[in-house]
C-alpha cells in the first residue's frame, strides 16, 4: 500500500512536470531540468520512508497479547470437562479511545492469549479436557460443559491515569453446567495486573506486562477458588468427588 | 587547582549516604547444596518493588567467594505457580504455615533446596526537585544552559524467613539517600548520585552475612 501511495505520488510529480513543460515550450520559455540521477538517493524509496512515517502516525496501535502461563501446582479433580470457546472469546480485542480526538488510539487483541491461558489451566485442573465445538455437542462422557466469556475490560495507561504504571482489569463470566445443559453453576471472577512505567518503555511493552500479569492473577483464583465456589462445591459433593 | 576546586567540591558531594538496620530474631545458617530466594512485594496499589531491584540484592547475595545460592525470582514463581501471585503470595508466615501443607508446595521447595524466603519491599522516590535548563540548537550549533538538582530515596527492607521453622528470623532495611546535580554549561554535566545501586549493594551484603550466620552480623 505504502509504495502504491508513493508511486502515486511520484506519478503526480511527473505529470505535473509534463505540464510546466509543455506550457514552458507554449510560451517560448527554454526549460532546462536539472538531472540529478545518480546524485540523490532514489525517490521512490525516499518517499515511501515519507510516508510511512506520515501514516503511522495516524494509524491506531495494535497490540497482541502474548504470554506464557506456568502449570498451576494443584492435584487434578478426577473429572472430564468440555470447555466451549466463543468466537467472541477467541476474537477478543479492546479498542482504547484517544479522549481528545475521538479516535482509535491503541487495539488490544488478546483472544489467541485468553484460550492459550485457559489450555494450559483446564488440563493441570481436571483429569480430562475436551474442546467442544459448541455448548450443546457435549456427550455423556463429560461430566460438565464449562463456557468463559469476558464480560468487562479496562485498560489504565500512564499518560491518561498519571500513575506511573499500566493496570488492566478484567471481568469474566464463567459458566458450568451438565452435558443437557442444565445449571450447575454460573459466577463472576476478576482479574487485576499492573505493571509499572520504565524508562525508554514502548506501550506495547507496558500493557503486554499488565496483561500477563492480570491473566496469571485470573489463573491463580480459578485454580486456587473453584471449588469454593458454593454451586460448584454443592455439585462436587453431590458427585462424590473428593475435596481436600 | 584553584580551578579544578568547585568540580572536586561537586564530586565529591554528588554521593550517597546509606543506613542499614538488622534486626534479630533467630540463628540463621546455610549449607552447601541449600538455597534461597528472594522475591519482590507487589501487593501495595500504590507501588510494587522493582524487579530490577530485587535481582541486583540477588546478584550481590550469590557474588563472590561467600556467595549464597539464589534461585531466580521468575524461576521460583513460574515453579510455585499459583501461591506465590500478588493476589495468593503469604503476606505472614501463618500463611506461610498453611501452605506447607499442601504436599505439591511442599514438595517443590524441597526440591528447590529452598532454606529461606526472603521478602523485599520498598521503592526509590525522589524526594525534592529544583532548578531549571534549557536547551536550544540553531545553525550555529547548540547547547544547553542552566543547572538541576534533585534528591532519590531509597528505602527497602527485606524480611527472611526460615522453611524449617516457618517463622521469621529477622529483618533488614535500608535506607539510602543521595544528591545529584546536573550543571550544563554548553553541555550538561550529570553529576549522579547511584542511591538506588548503593542501597542494592548494602542490602545484599548484609543479608548475606545474617543468613550466612556471620559473627560481624551479633549472630
Amino acid at each position: 500500500m505504502i509504495r502504491s501511495v508513493a508511486s502515486t505520488v511520484v506519478g503526480f510529480l511527473g505529470a505535473l512536470r509534463a505540464v510546466r513543460t509543455a506550457a514552458a515550450a507554449a510560451a517560448g520559455v527554454p526549460v532546462t531540468w536539472l538531472k540529478l540521477r545518480g546524485r540523490l538517493p532514489p525517490l521512490l524509496p525516499f518517499l515511501s520512508l515519507l510516508m510511512s512515517s506520515l501514516l503511522a502516525g495516524c494509524a491506531a496501535s495494535t497490540i497482541v497479547i502474548d504470554g506464557d502461563y506456568p502449570s498451576p501446582l494443584v492435584g487434578k479433580l478426577p473429572l472430564t470437562v468440555g470447555v466451549y470457546y466463543s468466537d467472541e472469546l477467541r476474537n477478543f480485542s479492546y479498542t482504547e479511545i484517544n479522549d481528545n480526538t475521538g479516535d482509535d488510539e491503541y487495539i488490544v487483541q488478546g483472544g489467541a492469549s485468553q484460550l492459550e491461558l485457559f489450555n494450559t489451566l483446564l488440563p493441570a485442573l481436571f483429569d480430562k479436557v475436551v474442546e467442544l465445538p459448541s455448548p450443546e455437542a457435549a456427550d455423556a462422557d463429560v461430566d460438565a460443559v464449562f463456557v468463559p466469556s469476558i464480560a468487562e475490560f479496562q485498560l489504565g495507561l500512564p499518560q491518561k491515569t498519571k500513575l506511573k504504571v499500566y493496570e488492566i482489569w478484567m471481568k469474566y463470566n464463567m459458566k458450568l453446567s451438565n452435558p443437557d445443559g442444565e445449571y450447575i453453576a454460573d459466577w463472576v471472577m476478576t482479574a487485576y495486573g499492573k505493571a509499572p512505567q520504565e524508562n525508554l518503555q514502548t506501550v506495547d511493552a507496558g500493557v503486554q506486562g499488565a496483561a500477563v500479569v492480570a491473566m496469571r492473577d485470573l489463573a491463580a483464583s480459578f485454580t486456587l477458588g473453584f471449588k469454593d465456589v458454593p454451586e460448584v462445591n454443592e455439585w462436587l459433593k453431590a458427585n462424590n468427588v473428593a475435596l481436600e | 587547582m584553584h580551578r579544578l576546586l568547585p568540580v572536586l567540591c561537586l564530586l565529591l558531594t554528588a554521593c550517597t549516604t546509606t543506613e542499614i538496620d538488622e534486626f534479630r530474631q533467630a540463628t540463621t545458617s546455610i549449607s552447601d547444596g541449600e538455597s534461597i530466594v528472594i522475591l519482590g512485594r507487589r501487593q501495595n496499589n500504590n507501588y510494587e518493588t522493582e524487579g530490577n531491584f530485587v535481582e541486583c540484592v540477588a546478584n550481590v547475595v550469590q557474588g563472590g567467594k561467600d556467595g549464597i545460592r539464589v534461585v531466580p525470582e521468575r524461576e521460583f514463581l513460574d515453579a510455585m505457580f499459583p501461591f506465590f501471585e500478588p493476589r495468593t503470595a503469604p503476606m505472614r508466615t501463618s500463611h506461610l504455615k498453611q501452605l506447607m501443607e499442601i504436599d505439591q508446595a511442599k514438595q517443590r521447595l524441597a526440591e528447590y533446596g529452598i532454606e529461606y524466603i526472603v521478602w523485599l519491599d520498598g521503592l526509590t522516590r525522589r524526594t525534592e526537585s529544583s532548578g531549571t535548563m534549557s536547551c536550544t540548537i540553531g545553525p550555529g550549533g547548540g547547547g544547553c544552559f542552566g543547572f538541576g538538582t534533585w534528591t532519590d530515596d531509597s528505602n527497602f527492607e527485606a524480611e527472611v524467613w526460615d522453611l524449617d521453622t516457618l517463622e521469621s528470623v529477622g529483618s533488614i532495611s535500608t535506607d539510602a539517600t543521595g544528591q545529584s546535580y546536573m550543571p550544563a554549561v554548553v553541555v550538561p554535566i550529570p553529576l549522579i548520585a547511584r542511591v538506588e545501586a548503593n542501597a542494592c549493594s548494602g542490602l545484599g551484603n548484609q543479608l548475606k552475612q545474617f543468613i550466612g550466620g556471620n559473627p560481624e552480623s551479633g549472630t
